[in-house]
């Protein structure tokens, strides 16, 4: 079968096997931003925005997303505010984890504009499901809240 | 940093081991014992897929044993020693035709008796692993190892000094307490990765790994091939706290390689890292006297440290666990017996804090224990004791730039601990760093700037970063001005390894001293090279442990739903004292991470294999920190000094964690000897002290 990919503002036609999971497709794409650790969604490594929705590339099916919008890291080109904000934070260490924190607090960061400031518990909530080994949580939560600052209303 | 200056760890452009591709490579799948204990019959790749290149035990009857300290281990295990001991591997033109193609490879098996406690299996009659002994690797800065011959001790580590029988003999209050902590995994986000290609003879290997030279070492044994003829290249690593220490799949990827006459590459998946390597268990018995006013006497530390199928790094943890446990106190008459034991579980090898952790848990534990017996403040019966500058330590070494107290009165000053001590807990410990080693570095002047030679490995501590900044600062130019490439065995300069948090501090040294050859010889290249002499004897423990002191402590603030067992940490704080800072952030990041690895340590880590089998290899039941898990109060400090030289501190205050936290529930008379302090501990340590009661 073929699949039709809408990646980063591009649109690609790649051919693949009905249980290929779109973790394995985009990585052969060369989106090597999008890992694989832990294969069964609870790591976030894979996180990739779907229609603007995180979800994790090693549990969806590459059948599953024709025709919707899929943004990783790459297409975010190094000028996105979040990016800035977690290099400004110093929000990593090995640096495997941060695109999916990337997406991640982008999304909470979109979802929240114009409204009241982004909590801790909030934050936490929201980025509990991407997993940091080297421990860098309190940077992340930084580089979120300044981020979310960029406008004095969560708005990145 | 991309050419446009922003960093790849955030473009995605940054690539790791797991990316790298040679043309026409192949991919490789091991086949794995289902059995802990087995001697292998018969291998039949008969039914091999077409296109697919099989390693059975014929292809490796040449080459010999290998091993970073006793060479005790095969690339093809002749007899499975653990479940999950690789018996025959495969390579394919996928990782999924490779994985099919090994499950069409049939082994047949004579189960052997196992053994899966280091305590059971150094008892008369315990199944023997390894009934030859190993012998020592004799590499530059191996350890001489003490096996037990006929038994599954690989290395004795014993440390005598004064006379304990007599210092117990003079002792008023004596504590005896047992304590034990689990086998962990390390969970690096980026699996061990490797790829190993041959060409006229000569081995060159792209992985992840922290030790470039002593992987070089060992394959060059290996396949009987000069060092020069193995090449070790080392892209930045997802991760590591140890687990990509040497040779873990690269004699696997060579030998498929040099089979299959094409490069391959091994990408392991989330359930084999767990039966790949991970931390020592250990059984600890401490036993402590001290005067009625609280000076400490006599101290005897007995550790059973399981390493596992394969000695690995053990004889080295074994020895460091064992003089950490002594604690950075003064105490005339010390007896520490450390014994590194096989068993039928898969191999443990260094971890973040490189056996400290353990014995910390165990030694500062006990302090508490004799505090309470002493009726004295356990922060006063510290203090009364700590190592000053000019003491001896128990392994003889005079002791210099000493900042245990000061360590120990921030972390209490933390929590408030003298105001009021209840659900408070603290640990102060000392750590030794690599010794001896040897560091080299080289720096060149290019029409742009400078290119810095080294073999530090990048694993997310942040020493390219260090290096750079360093540089930039002795050569009087902009960070931006400085490359650092990934380290290469072909034009990087020797180094020991990338462990024991002794890059900033070897390196930095280094580097100074190349700068200075650079300014001195008027050319395009200077070199620097720093020693540091020592090691200790492993018959006495007389020597020298450390040229360099790693220094901390940790308070936690606790408290505990009686009802249910839930333990919750209020407040975590760490000290390490760092001398002078290299790279703010960095050293930030280092003591945060290594907080929160403690913290994982400390309430829900551990593997579990206790009939030999890993059932919990996924990130779903064996858990690690997420930012929920984080304590409400999360705060740390770097202790520094004016004119003092850099101190390491990558792995400083993981291991005063679990003891801190211990120690906190101590106070509320809640008694753990056993990690992680789960709910089902505490709860069982609450009715015990009601039966007390």
């Amino acid at each position: 079968m073929s699949v039709t990919l809408h990646v980063n503002g591009r649109r690609t036609t790649v051919a693949c096997e009905p249980a290929d999971m779109l973790l394995d497709v985009l990585r052969a794409e060369g989106l090597t931003s999008v890992r694989e650790t832990c294969r069964i969604g609870v790591c976030g490594a894979c996180t990739v925005l779907l229609d603007g929705e995180p979800v994790s590339g090693c549990l969806t099916m590459a059948g599953q997303v024709e025709g919707r919008e899929i943004t990783t890291v790459e297409g975010l080109g190094g000028t996105d505010p979040v990016q800035r904000a977690f290099v400004d934070a110093h929000a990593f260490q090995c640096g495997w984890c941060t695109p999916g924190f990337v997406l991640t607090a982008r999304r909470l960061l979109e979802e929240r504009a114009g409204g009241p400031p982004l909590t801790d518990a909030e934050i936490a909530e929201a980025l509990g499901g991407n997993l940091c080994r080297c421990g860098s949580y309190v940077k992340i939560v930084e580089a979120v809240r300044r981020a979310a600052g960029t406008d004095g209303r969560g708005r990145a | 940093v991309s050419a446009l200056g922003v960093d790849g760890r955030v473009t995605g452009a940054q690539r790791y081991s797991v990316e790298i591709e040679r043309p026409g490579m192949l991919h490789a799948a091991f086949v794995r014992s289902p059995h802990p204990h087995a001697r292998v019959v018969r291998v039949d790749a008969a039914a091999l897929p077409e296109g697919c290149v099989a390693l059975t035990p014929g292809d490796v009857a040449d080459l010999g044993l290998y091993g970073c300290q006793a060479r005790d281990q095969r690339v093809l295990a002749d007899v499975a020693r653990h479940a999950g001991d690789v018996v025959a591997a495969v390579a394919a033109p996928t990782r999924a035709e490779a994985r099919a193609a090994a499950d069409a490879i049939e082994v047949e098996y004579e189960e052997l008796p196992a053994v899966f406690d280091a305590v059971e299996a150094v008892a008369p009659g315990a199944p023997l692993l390894h009934p030859d002994t190993a012998a020592s690797a004799q590499e530059e800065v191996s350890i001489g190892v003490r096996p037990l011959p006929g038994t599954n001790v690989c290395h004795r580590f014993r440390l005598v000094s004064g006379d304990v029988d007599a210092g117990f003999a003079e002792a008023d209050v004596v504590v005896e307490e047992a304590f034990r902590t689990p086998s962990a995994a390390h969970v690096p986000m980026e699996p061990h990765a490797a790829l190993a290609e041959w060409e006229d003879g000569r081995l060159t290997v792209w992985a992840g790994t922290q030790t470039p030279f002593n992987t070089r070492a060992d394959l060059a044994g290996l396949f009987g091939l000069d060092p020069e003829h193995v090449r070790i290249v080392a892209p930045p690593m997802g991760g590591s706290f140890g687990a990509k220490t040497f040779v873990r799949t690269e004699a696997l990827a060579a030998a498929l390689a040099r089979k299959a006459a094409r490069p391959v590459k091994v990408v392991l998946d989330r359930a084999e890292e767990f039966v790949t390597l991970n931390r020592h268990p250990a059984t600890i018995r401490v036993r402590l006297g001290a005067r009625r006013d609280g000076t400490l006497v006599a101290k005897e530390v007995d550790c059973w440290v399981d390493t596992g199928a394969y000695a690995d790094c053990g004889p080295g943890v074994a020895t460091k666990l064992g003089y950490a446990g002594v604690g950075p106190y003064r105490i005339p008459n010390v007896r520490v017996d450390a014994l590194a034991v096989y068993t039928n579980l898969p191999p443990n090898g260094a971890y973040r804090g490189y056996g400290a952790m353990q014995s910390v848990w165990a030694s500062e534990r006990a302090m508490d224990v004799l505090a309470e017996r002493l009726g004295m403040s356990p922060l006063e019966l510290r203090r009364r004791n700590l190592l000053r500058d000019g003491d001896r330590f128990a392994t003889g070494e005079v002791m210099h730039d000493v900042r245990f107290a000061e360590c120990l009165q921030a972390a209490a000053d933390s929590v408030s601990y003298e105001a009021d001590p209840r659900g408070k807990g603290l640990c102060v410990l000392l750590k030794g760093m690599q010794t001896p080693s040897r560091a080299e570095i080289a720096v060149e002047r290019t029409p742009v700037g400078y290119v810095v030679r080294c073999a530090s490995c990048e694993m997310g501590q942040g020493v390219r970063r260090s290096i750079r900044l360093m540089a930039a600062g002795l050569l009087g130019c902009e960070p931006g001005q400085v490359e650092v490439p990934d380290p290469d065995t072909d034009s990087s300069p020797f180094d020991t390894r990338t462990t024991s948090s002794r890059s900033t501090h070897m390196m930095g040294r280094a580097l100074a001293v190349a700068v200075e050859d650079l300014r001195r010889n008027g050319g395009d290249r200077g070199v620097g090279e720093i020693r540091n002499e020592g090691g200790l004897d492993p018959d006495t423990g007389q020597g020298i442990a450390s040229t360099h002191w790693h220094q901390g402590a940790a308070a936690a603030h606790v408290s505990v739903d009686e009802e249910t067992g839930r333990l919750t940490v209020k407040h975590l704080h760490g000290v390490a004292y760092a001398g002078r800072v290299v790279d703010r952030p960095g050293a930030e990041l280092q003591n945060e991470g290594s907080l929160i690895m403690g913290l994982g340590t400390a309430l829900f880590e551990a593997i579990d294999a206790g009939d030999g089998q890993v059932a919990n290899a996924n990130l779903s039941d064996y858990n690690v920190p997420a930012l929920g898990d984080l304590p409400a109060r999360f705060t740390h400090e770097l202790i520094e000094r004016e004119g003092a030289e850099v101190h390491g501190l990558g792995e400083t205050v993981l291991p005063p964690v679990p003891a801190a936290i211990g120690n906190a529930l101590h106070s509320l008379g809640i008694r753990l000897h056993e990690l992680p302090m789960t709910p089902e501990r505490v709860l069982a340590a609450v009715d015990a002290r009601e039966g007390r009661r």
